[in-house]
């Protein structure tokens, strides 16, 4: 039997720093996709409610640190940090803990970091703290989410991890050396 | 008047004075035997066969606009006949046979280069897909030579090698394939129909198609009702909204399809050249302008211009292949709008109006199919009988499943 | 351009793919004519002007929508979710009952 090791998704490429900014990966949280089966919306709310969260409407999320649902689409939210209890049965769920690379961006300038790869509006009226939104990060599919005022979480699938970090990064050292000029 | 290397000589003696307009401009008559609607690349040299190979000149060809304002003057100018199915093959084979005695036969310089067309493969399951297409080319009895990796840096060594994305396997040659002057082809035609007496009329708009009895009895114009035996609908990116006035739905979406040209440089590119895995070719003009484009945009539209990601993606993909072209700036970019069928091939045939004939669903290929298709369909609508290369391009193939889908991706009409 | 996603809000063309005609969402019956199937394969209106399609907003919440809009000018008249058409409701239903 090989002994593997176990890795997160972003593992030896994060963290990064420039000019303020702070791209880092948190603790690998279980996250699960709950899927409401058709008619059963209002039950997984209550199953939700009943782990102190609930069914986030589109493009919201509820909770936060450390134990959060967030809306990811039509009929879909991931539980994240929680698990699914007492949604067996009324809800798809699928384990998806390893199926994400998921990044923290913080600093004075994520909005302004973010504004060159993501074609939506962050400012905070438009997308404020506890957001939740699926868009593109540069060509990649992303779920993305306003943890704080100046932090946001990122996740993308596992398998363009580097790719996503790369891309943040280069935002993060252009603007950095915009900056210094 | 005939055109010559001396009457140009001469007339440079004599400043300029003796030339004349190289078409009549002639008011329409109130009926001709046969109406050609669509004065674009394929309805006059549809006009111009009718007249030449068939001895028919008592027709009019109708454009609502100017000859050869459509897509025939917002393409890319290249000429190939690189197909793989049959149906496809014979006929584009025909076509640029007729392509390299054009300049003779219409006494017009259509400026065709045949400077040799390069399809870039980028993986092995690629280099069998075009080893086999190079087969069937030979098979056709046209051209064709699979270069290895080595073979393609001697054409092109400005290619990025390097990359490894998508990494140069090799490519397919194709020496008789190149490009033409897209405007001089619908001019050259255009007189050549003009010299045999077809009356080209430009600013008539049809307005509707009569039918008496499922006959074609003419059709009604801006310029008044004209009548006619037989009616030809020739309007690629407007096919559906003619030949709704005749009752008929077809099986095409129209889409845009961009293209882009830089500013003049020195000559640096002298083939044609196809990124096989990014959507996107390039050929250099005679004028110097880097010429290229890539995939539809993808939704049907009557634009005629498109959305800055599909422009983003096709010069991200010139970048990936030659990114010696990075510095060079890019002076217009335009849409032609494209008959889209299900199969991504043409349509030739009669329609179930008794006189009413259609040339349609160009996709976008249409440039090259200029000669065989004004051939073919002047043959169909003077016999009654679809000519031999283009027998499969028949209306109802969606109907019976008889489909030429060249690129094997179903029937979807924008995954072509 | 952009597309409103009911969902989502006004989004950017490049987080959607296109499929083509909204008669796309409403199939014949399995045992229709040959004819129905090639119109509704085939055959469309295609309008210069305005017209209805199907959207995926595939780099988004992954919902299928139904677009009105103009194809000479690009303007985006409507959207609506495709899961939530009347048609496809009574289709539903229609199912359930036979079941």
């Amino acid at each position: 039997m090989p002994s593997l090791i176990e890795k997160s998704a972003c593992d030896g490429l994060l963290p990064v720093s420039a000019g303020g900014v702070t791209l880092s990966e948190p603790a690998p949280e279980r996250i699960t996709s709950v899927a409401p089966f058709a008619g059963k919306e209002a039950a997984a709310g209550k199953a939700l409610k009943a782990l102190g969260l609930g069914w986030p409407g589109p493009g919201t999320s509820i909770g936060g640190e450390g134990r959060l649902c967030l809306w990811t689409g039509r009929g879909q939210a991931f539980l994240i940090g929680a698990e699914p209890e007492g949604l067996a049965g009324i809800a798809a769920l699928t384990d998806q803990s390893d199926a994400w690379a998921r990044m923290r961006l913080e600093g004075g300038g994520a909005k302004a970091v973010l504004a060159r790869l993501v074609p939506l509006d962050l400012g905070a009226g438009a997308f404020p703290v506890g957001r939740a939104a699926r868009s593109g990060l540069g060509h990649m599919a992303m779920i993305l989410h306003r943890s704080g005022a100046q932090s946001f979480e990122i996740m993308v699938f596992r398998s363009m991890a580097a790719s996503a970090v790369h891309e943040l990064h280069q935002a993060m050292t252009a603007l950095a050396a915009r900056a210094a000029l | 008047m005939r055109y010559s290397g001396l009457r140009v000589f001469t007339e440079g003696l004599f400043g300029n004075k003796g030339w004349k307009p190289a078409w009549r401009d002639p008011e329409p008559k109130r009926e001709y035997d046969t109406i050609i609607i669509g004065g674009g690349g394929h309805g006059l040299s549809t006009a111009y066969y009718l007249a030449k190979n068939h001895g028919l000149t008592n027709i009019a060809v109708l454009e609502k606009g100017y000859l050869g304002g459509g897509n025939v003057g917002r393409n890319t100018t290249i000429v190939r006949a690189n197909y793989f199915l049959p149906g496809n093959q014979e006929f584009y084979s025909h076509s640029l046979k007729l392509w390299e005695g054009l300049e003779a036969e219409l006494n017009y310089n259509v400026m065709h280069s045949q400077r040799g067309l390069i399809n870039l493969f980028h993986s092995d399951g690629q280099r069998d897909a075009f080893a086999r297409r190079g087969n069937a080319m030979i098979n056709q009895g046209d051209d064709a030579e699979l270069l290895d990796r080595e073979g393609v840096r001697r054409h092109l060594p400005y290619l990025d090698f390097e990359q490894t994305r998508f990494p140069i396997y090799g490519g397919l040659l194709h020496r008789r394939g190149g490009t033409a002057r897209h405007d001089a082809v619908a001019w050259g035609y255009a007189r050549g129909a003009d010299q045999r007496g077809v009356d080209l009329i430009q600013n008539c708009e049809v307005t509707g198609i009569d039918i008496k009895d499922g006959r074609v009895t003419g059709v009604q114009t801006t310029r008044g009702a004209i009548k006619a035996k037989k009616v030809g609908i020739i309007v690629a990116g407007r096919s559906g909204q003619v030949a709704a006035m005749a009752g008929m739905r077809l099986p095409i979406e129209s889409h845009i399809l961009q293209a882009f040209v830089t500013e003049g440089l020195k000559p640096v590119i002298d083939h044609v050249v196809s990124f096989g895995m990014g959507h996107f070719y390039i050929s250099q003009s005679d004028k110097g302008g880097l010429v290229f484009g890539g995939d539809l945009d993808f939704y049907a539209s009557y634009a005629a211009r498109g959305n800055l990601p599909m422009v983003e993606h096709v010069m991200e993909a010139g970048m990936t292949l030659m990114p010696m072209i990075g510095k060079a700036k890019v002076l217009r970019s335009w849409g032609g709008i494209m008959d889209m069928t299900p199969d991504g091939s043409p349509i030739i045939d009669k329609t179930d109006v008794g006189g009413l004939y259609i040339d349609c669903g160009w996709n976008y290929g249409g440039f090259k199919a200029v000669p065989a298709s004004g051939w073919c369909m002047a043959h169909l609508m003077a016999t009654g009988e679809s000519h031999e290369v283009a027998r499969r391009y028949r209306l109802d193939r969606f109907a019976t499943g008889r489909l030429l889908d060249e690129e094997g991706t179903g029937s979807q009409h924008n995954l072509h | 351009m952009r597309i409103t996603c009911p969902l989502c809000g006004e989004r950017d063309r490049r987080e959607f793919y296109y499929y083509g005609d909204a008669v796309y969402a409403d199939r014949p019956a399995a045992d229709a004519a040959p004819e129905a199937w090639d119109d509704y394969l085939h055959l469309r209106d295609n309008p210069a002007g305005e017209t209805r399609d199907l959207w995926y907003h595939e780099m988004g919440c992954a919902a299928w929508i139904e677009v009105t809009r103009n194809t000479v000018t690009h303007e985006i008249l409507a959207t609506r979710l495709v899961a939530g058409r009347e048609g496809k409701k009574a289709a539903a239903k229609g199912r359930g009952k036979k079941a």
